[in-house]
């Protein structure tokens, strides 16, 4: 699976890394960022920024809070669709890649919303499940959608999603998978399946992601079981029970959100629970690392746009949405991130890039990709809480 | 309240009253003040409250001025007792009946942040009964740590102040060098040093030794980086100075000429250090103990960079309900109950262990 392509900025990534890694010890100095949040609460909400004041409202700003190794950086260190928002809209961006987990994350801006005070983000890209959960609790604001012309040209099966039925409160991101990422220097052969994360070859030198949905899906589809009909605790005790076995045998090194790229890089885990985009990027750093998609099928998810209650540079935001929803500006960012674009017209775009790529069905998933692809179902609150505490019970510490 | 009374005494001139003036003030503007701080009273109250700490500190002032030497002298304990009864009032005791309130309440549902007080004991014992290994691994670690510490440090603390001569304030700056770097770095420097394709590792694979490693537990299917062996060592590495610089202390302060006196009596070299050396420096031993062994036991960073999910220890814990789970009541309870452990630990230890040594 090696590919020829333009070279790319590799600077870039390893600042993402260090900065990736600050955001791994963000519960290390959450007081400080909850002081922040407080702190802009009073000034930047009273002040209402340039007195646009009107529908759309908010000032000349706009902070963005998203994943690490999330968008196409530049040799230094910048990011490269950032600087061409700024440019062509003159919107001072703040994007930073402050999200390792939907949990780490929610749990940071939870006594902040739940206060009914805003956070500094005017946009944050939780995953689907967790944006409808924010939404569900009140604690978005519906988008600006008629400042979007460019949403016309998302993909259908991204519009309106199961969290948000109205789709009035989020927009896609980027898409992808969750499989195997592994280094075959470590592993001493190509992996193909989720059993092989239990090889007692292995032992301690796994990684598991804290995403609950990534990783239950991935173990539950491997013990035969459709996600589609996860929807009570008893359908999927089986995958908990497999993934605390795993535990107590000692086979896994450590439990990760977003942060896992250094340990699979450098070779301390033979083996992980990763996403598609991601692999696909530590893969130009370390040709090494790769990703698998299992036999028994990968789990597939949507990353999201949401504005936080309280949000004050809604048109800066609507302008942001709008400019990465540009075919030929998506294409840039795919390029880079490989993830599957909510947009339509990216792979024409991008065969003009790099005509192989443009091939991939891990971007552009073909029928056979799509075929061996499920989604987590929504879940009740009363199942969802089971879940998660199940969940935690195995991965917290 | 008592003060008329003791106003009249005072006027009496012989000072009786003071002492009681003294003691109602300290212990009421404590009680209040740490009242305002745990949130017992707020607003218009807390307010009211504020005006009668500092109308109690006046009164002692006053009474202090205006009185008698021997009123003066009455109520100079309670004057000097003041500022640190109220400091811990504020700054400990409200923070720990906050706390206790806490671990006593209830979430009212799963995405709440304020807890609701009800007397929930059932955060008690889901803190013993999911976090038992936890609690077991921090004291099991914090001890070996601890007992490393003084297998380490003990020697180099003699070398230094029996041996170091003039090179004594080169060699204890060395001890403390490397804490000019961040607790953080430190403990993730050693990631890189201890990683599967680090140094260490490939040295030992280089000298053929990773049976001998294997055997005696260090590594584990040919790694140090994340299993119990590297929790340990970082904490005796964070922890070292902690425990040399106190036993240098002690050891520092002993007249050598004990030591020759007890060779002019026929003592061999082990003996004069067994019954001469070793009694004078415990006090040194004892308070490095306690430093060591308290914030280790209660230590979430080497375990989170250097452990795996099997050797997490309490703190990592704590700090995974505080901050990921946000389950304020059962974090408290945890903090709780490892706050009495530590409490009747020292109590214990140092009632059968030196005490009346600490002069």
């Amino acid at each position: 699976m090696t590919r020829h392509t333009p070279p790319r900025p590799r600077l870039g990534r390893r600042q993402f890394l260090v900065r990736g890694g600050l955001a791994g010890m963000a519960g290390l100095s959450l007081p400080a960022f909850l002081a922040a949040c407080g702190d802009d609460d009073g000034g930047s909400a009273g002040g209402g920024g340039d007195g646009g004041g009107g529908g759309g409202g908010g000032g000349n700003e706009l902070v963005f809070h998203n994943w690490p190794d999330y968008i196409d950086p530049t040799e230094d260190g910048s990011q490269g669709t950032v600087d061409r928002f700024v440019a062509a809209t003159g919107v001072a961006l703040t994007y930073d890649d402050v999200i390792n987990s939907n949990n780490e994350y929610f749990a940071q801006i939870q006594p902040v919303l739940g206060r009914g005070q805003r956070i500094d983000a005017d946009i944050i890209a939780p995953t689907g499940w967790m944006a409808g959960r924010l939404i569900n609790l009140g604690w978005c604001d519906p988008l600006p959608l008629d400042e979007i012309p460019n949403a016309a040209n998302l993909v259908g099966a991204l519009r309106n999603p199961a969290w948000d039925p109205t789709g009035s409160y989020s927009l896609p991101w980027q898409a992808g998978f969750a499989g195997i990422a592994y280094n075959i220097d470590v592993t001493g052969r190509e992996l193909t399946s989720v059993e092989d994360l239990w090889d007692p070859e292995f032992a301690g030198k796994i990684g598991i992601n804290t995403e609950m949905r990534d990783t239950i899906g991935l173990i539950a589809m491997s013990l035969g079981v459709r996600l589609a009909d996860m929807t009570t605790f008893d359908a999927a005790s089986a995958a908990f029970e497999r993934l605390e076995k795993a535990k107590a045998d000692g086979q896994i090194r450590r439990f990760h959100g977003n942060d896992y790229a250094d340990d699979l890089i450098n070779g301390n885990l033979a083996a992980t629970i990763g996403w598609s985009g991601d692999v696909a990027q530590y893969n130009l750093e370390n040709p090494s690392v790769r990703f698998a998609f299992p036999e028994t099928g990968a789990t597939s998810w949507a990353d999201t746009m949401i504005m936080p209650k309280g949000a004050v540079n809604r048109s800066a935001a609507a302008k942001w949405m709008n400019f990465v929803y540009d075919p030929v500006e998506a294409a840039k960012l795919t390029y880079w991130v490989q993830y599957v674009s909510p947009v339509a017209g990216v792979q024409d775009e991008l065969a003009k890039i790099d005509p192989e790529l443009a091939q991939n069905p891990l971007l552009f998933p073909d029928a056979a990709t799509s075929a061996l692809t499920q989604s987590f179902p929504s879940l009740s609150e009363e199942a969802e809480a089971q879940f998660d505490a199940a969940f935690s019970r195995i991965v917290g510490a | 309240m008592g003060a008329p009374t003791a106003l009249r005494r005072w006027r009496g001139g012989d000072g009786e009253g003071a002492e009681l003036l003294g003691l109602v003030s300290l212990i009421g503007a404590g009680a209040l003040l740490a009242a305002i701080g745990a949130r017992w009273i707020d607003g218009p109250v807390a307010v009211a409250g504020l005006v009668l700490v500092l109308a109690a500190i006046a009164a002692v002032v006053v009474a202090a001025i205006g009185g008698s030497p021997q009123t003066r002298r009455r109520l100079a304990p309670f004057g000097l007792l003041k500022p640190g009864m109220l400091w811990l009032a504020l700054f400990y005791l409200a923070p720990v009946i906050t706390l206790l309130r806490v671990s006593l309440s209830e979430l009212p549902n799963r995405f709440a942040i304020e807890a609701d007080f009800s007397w929930a004991f059932d955060n008690y014992t889901r803190a013993f009964s999911d976090f038992g290994p936890q609690f077991g691994r921090a004291f099991l670690y914090a001890g070996t740590a601890t007992l490393l510490t003084i297998a380490i440090g003990y020697p180099l603390a003699y070398v230094i102040a029996f041996r170091g001569g003039r090179a004594k304030p080169l060699l204890l700056g060395l001890v403390v060098v490397p804490f000019f770097t961040s607790y953080l770095i430190r403990a993730i420097a050693w990631r890189s040093l201890l990683a599967d394709t680090g140094q260490i590792v490939q040295i030992i694979d280089a000298l053929r030794l990773g049976w001998l490693f294997e055997g005696v537990g260090i590594m584990d299917n040919g790694r140090i980086l994340n299993t119990p062996a590297a929790v340990i060592g970082g904490l005796t590495y964070n922890f070292l100075p902690f425990m040399v610089l106190p036993i240098y202390v002690s050891l520092e302060k002993i007249d050598v000429r004990l030591v020759d006196a007890a060779r002019d009596l026929y003592s061999g070299a082990l003996g004069a250090f067994r019954k001469v050396v070793l009694p004078l420096s415990l006090p040194g031993v004892f308070a490095g103990t306690l430093l060591t062994f308290i914030p280790a036991s209660g230590d979430f960073v080497n375990a989170l960079y250097l452990g795996s999910p099997n050797t997490t220890m309490i703190g990592n814990s704590i700090q995974d309900q505080f901050l990921v789970q946000n389950d304020l009541p059962v974090a408290s309870a945890m903090s709780f109950v490892l706050m009495a452990i530590i409490t009747v630990f020292v109590l214990v230890y140092s009632r059968f262990f030196g005490t009346e040594d600490l002069a």
